[in-house]
């Protein structure tokens, strides 16, 4: 299958801090690709760069066939293929969770407010929150909050999606039920770009395990191979510690 | 929200257009002066009970423009003000017991000389001490600023060895005296006489000195028509004994009697209240007026301010600090004074006094408003503006449907207060001749001498708007939440 994300030799510096050194990543249409890695090795800042919330200094990115490394590229309608979800959740405290989910679709032309309703309900029944659609995101638990996040990225109708470790800030019996609505999005076979330090994720849903360290990809490959057999050193450490943990 | 919105802009709108109705009209075929006057200089200028000015100045102002067949607009302002709205075109002249002198035959060509005064020294009715200028010495003296007085008080200072004390307008100057802050004043000699006489507990130790004559000036070069109309016309009132008339109305021994019962008991508040109820509640309207077309266009100003605050240009954002800092640093009084006097210096063409002060508040206020809108806006987390962003929403949407309606409830007592400040602060622009409030007040008190109480109604006046003010703010926080 083809690429959809095709991202070549990507540069990127604080000050005088690398972060990415250097980064080749493809992904094909379904593909559900997990990056992993200790803390400050670039995976977030990587992932933030692929709907441009973060600049690059050098390389290239092209995502669902827009070059977004290109500044003539309207980042815009780019972003509009491409749903993100944030490990604060960064719901809109000031708009309903239905009203959270109707806001781009209907500001951005794509559905009438009767459309875009009735899309947001069928997502909320989806991640199991039909209920909560009238209520204020502030009453919702971590866990409902980030559910919440994932169908407000769907009801764009994205061909991709990016998580930036979506349960890390959640109480542990909250990770389960985020957990589930992601591995049932990639059942159905959305391309899907996971930043998580839940392994055991990694082991069960994802195709392909990216291994970040040093602003390096230093080593990627099925799961079970990697988890199993690591062949950089870097890797065999980071595993030792958050497996045997 | 869109909807008081709308309300306010369409209250603001009718107050503005009654505003445009309210200038005086103009008869098309006589020339139409505007003539700045001192608000308090009796005899010469100030205002009675029913809101309306007296004096001699006003009254042969009136005499000459019937004889000569012009119309006017007077406009009482401080003496200094109008010194300098002369100047700067504001109007076309000054009409206020003005000393003709050397220096000041640089900037203005006078008229005749219509009335020969000179300096007295005048000092408190209980002090028995001061008897001469020899008896000064190590004292300090009050004086009203710009005027032949206190140049004669910085004249004989070095000489006999006192200090001097400026003050904006007669009736300060005079409480100054009598509750002992300073031990005299040098004033004109009619305009002490005439205070006396009115009750000023003060008397005159000295013969008039340094006499002068006092004339009617215009802008050195300019409405040479006026000022030739005005000398015909005086000369006409002189000869058919007209002007001997009204000089007698206010300093003849049967003249003009400010309070017409004097010798009855003090008046109450309540009295302070009824007899002044016109001129006050003008005031408060003028105040108000100010205080909300002031608020919504600084408003207005203050969002654009705070909005181009967090832009990601860099320029804009520098542009945006920078006029924030020149307008918060600069004390309002200034501002006011450079709007309206400095400006049409520069430009040559006049600004409407309440023009000038609606522009004052917008740039003061606005700037304050636009640093805690700017505030507000960088008070919204970083990531609702990337949530929004990375929907696909382009950076205007995102920050008018995500971040501003966030930042904005964070701002609301930051406004509720900016709006109490704004409504406190319209008291700065009397300076430029507006009659809001305070300056009814001072002109009250110029008449009728009741310090204490006036203030004591002004400042009650103030307090139940300002409450009320907050109570409507309240609500309107209540709606929005």
């Amino acid at each position: 299958m083809a690429a959809i994300v095709d991202v070549k030799n990507v540069h990127k510096s604080y000050g005088d801090n690398e972060v990415l050194k250097g980064i080749d990543l493809q992904v094909t249409e379904g593909e559900v690709v997990v990056m992993i890695g200790p803390s400050g090795s670039g995976k977030s800042t990587f992932l933030r760069s692929l709907n441009k919330l973060e600049d690059i200094d050098s390389g290239s990115i092209e995502i669902n066939g827009w070059d977004i490394s290109d500044s003539k590229t309207n980042i815009d309608k780019t972003r509009e293929t491409i749903g993100m979800v944030f490990q604060h959740f960064n719901l809109f405290p000031h708009l309903t969770v239905i009203e959270n989910l109707m806001l781009a679709p209907t500001e951005l032309g794509k559905q009438t407010p009767a459309e875009a309703r009735e899309t947001a309900l069928r997502l909320l029944a989806r991640v199991g929150l039909a209920d909560k659609a009238d209520v204020k995101p502030d009453t919702l638990s971590g866990g409902q909050k980030q559910r919440v996040a994932i169908a407000r990225a769907l009801a764009m109708n994205p061909k991709i999606m990016l998580f930036d470790e979506p349960t890390s800030a959640l109480d542990p019996e909250m990770v389960g039920d985020v957990l589930e609505v992601m591995k049932e999005l990639a059942e159905e076979g959305m391309t899907m770009i996971v930043v998580t330090h839940e392994m055991g994720f990694a082991k069960q849903v994802a195709d392909r395990v990216v291994f970040f360290a040093d602003g390096y990809i230093r080593e990627e490959g099925h799961p079970e191979e990697v988890f199993a057999h690591p062949k950089d050193q870097r890797t065999r450490d980071f595993l030792n510690k958050v497996l045997n943990a | 929200m869109h909807k008081w919105l709308g309300k306010v802009l369409a209250i603001v709108m009718t107050i503005v257009g009654v505003g445009m109705v309210m200038q005086p009209a103009q008869a098309a075929n006589k020339p139409h002066y505007t003539i700045a006057t001192d608000t308090t200089y009796p005899p010469f200028e100030f205002q009675t009970d029913k809101g309306q000015y007296r004096g001699i100045d006003i009254d042969m102002l009136k005499a000459i423009a019937k004889t000569e067949g012009f119309t006017y607009t007077l406009k009482p302002m401080s003496f200094n003000a109008g010194v300098q709205a002369v100047q700067a075109g504001q109007v076309d002249g000054l009409l206020a017991g003005m000393s003709i002198t050397d220096a000041r035959k640089q900037e203005f060509d006078f008229s005749k000389p219509y009335y020969k005064s000179g300096i007295v020294l005048a000092v408190s009715k209980k002090d028995h001490n001061i008897k001469a200028l020899k008896d000064l010495k190590g004292k300090t003296v009050a004086a009203k600023t710009g005027t032949m007085g206190a140049e004669y008080a910085k004249k004989m200072a070095p000489k006999y060895g006192f200090k001097v004390t400026y003050f904006n307008d007669s009736n300060t100057m005079y409480s100054d005296v009598m509750v002992g802050n300073t031990v005299g004043t040098f004033e004109d000699a009619p305009v002490m006489g005439y205070a006396i006489k009115q009750g000023t507990q003060m008397k005159i130790v000295t013969k008039p000195a340094n006499g002068g004559w006092y004339g009617f000036g215009v802008k050195k070069g300019s409405n040479a028509a006026l000022l030739k109309d005005f000398n015909a016309g005086y000369t006409k009132i002189v000869d058919n004994g007209q002007f001997d008339q009204i000089v007698e109305r206010y300093v003849g021994e049967n003249g003009y009697q400010a309070k017409e019962s004097a010798s009855q008991a003090k008046p109450t508040m309540w009295s302070l209240i009824i007899e002044n109820k016109d001129a006050l509640l003008h005031g408060l309207f003028v105040t108000l007026e100010l205080t909300v077309v002031g608020i919504a266009l600084a408003t207005i100003w203050g969002l654009l301010l705070g909005t181009m605050g967090v832009a990601p240009n860099k320029f804009i954002r520098g542009l945006s600090t920078t006029i924030i800092y020149c307008f918060r640093g600069l004390p309002m009084i200034v501002l006011a004074f450079f709007i309206y006097i400095g400006i049409p210096n520069l430009t040559g063409s006049k600004i409407p006094a309440f023009t000038a002060g609606v522009i004052t508040l917008v740039l003061n206020e606005g700037a304050y408003i636009g640093s805690f809108v700017k505030g507000g806006f960088l008070s919204v987390d970083h990531g609702q503006l990337e949530a929004a962003r990375s929907l696909g929403l382009p950076y205007g949407k995102a920050m008018r449907k995500v971040v501003m309606p966030q930042g904005i409830r964070l701002m609301i007592p930051s406004f509720i207060n900016q709006f109490i400040i704004t409504l406190k602060d319209t008291s700065i622009l009397s300076v430029i001749g507006l009659i809001e409030l305070t300056q009814t007040g001072t002109l009250i008190i110029a008449r009728n001498l009741q310090g204490f109480r006036v203030w004591l109604i002004i400042a009650a006046m103030y307090l139940i708007v300002i409450t009320l003010l907050t109570w409507l703010s309240n609500w309107m926080e209540k709606r929005i939440h």
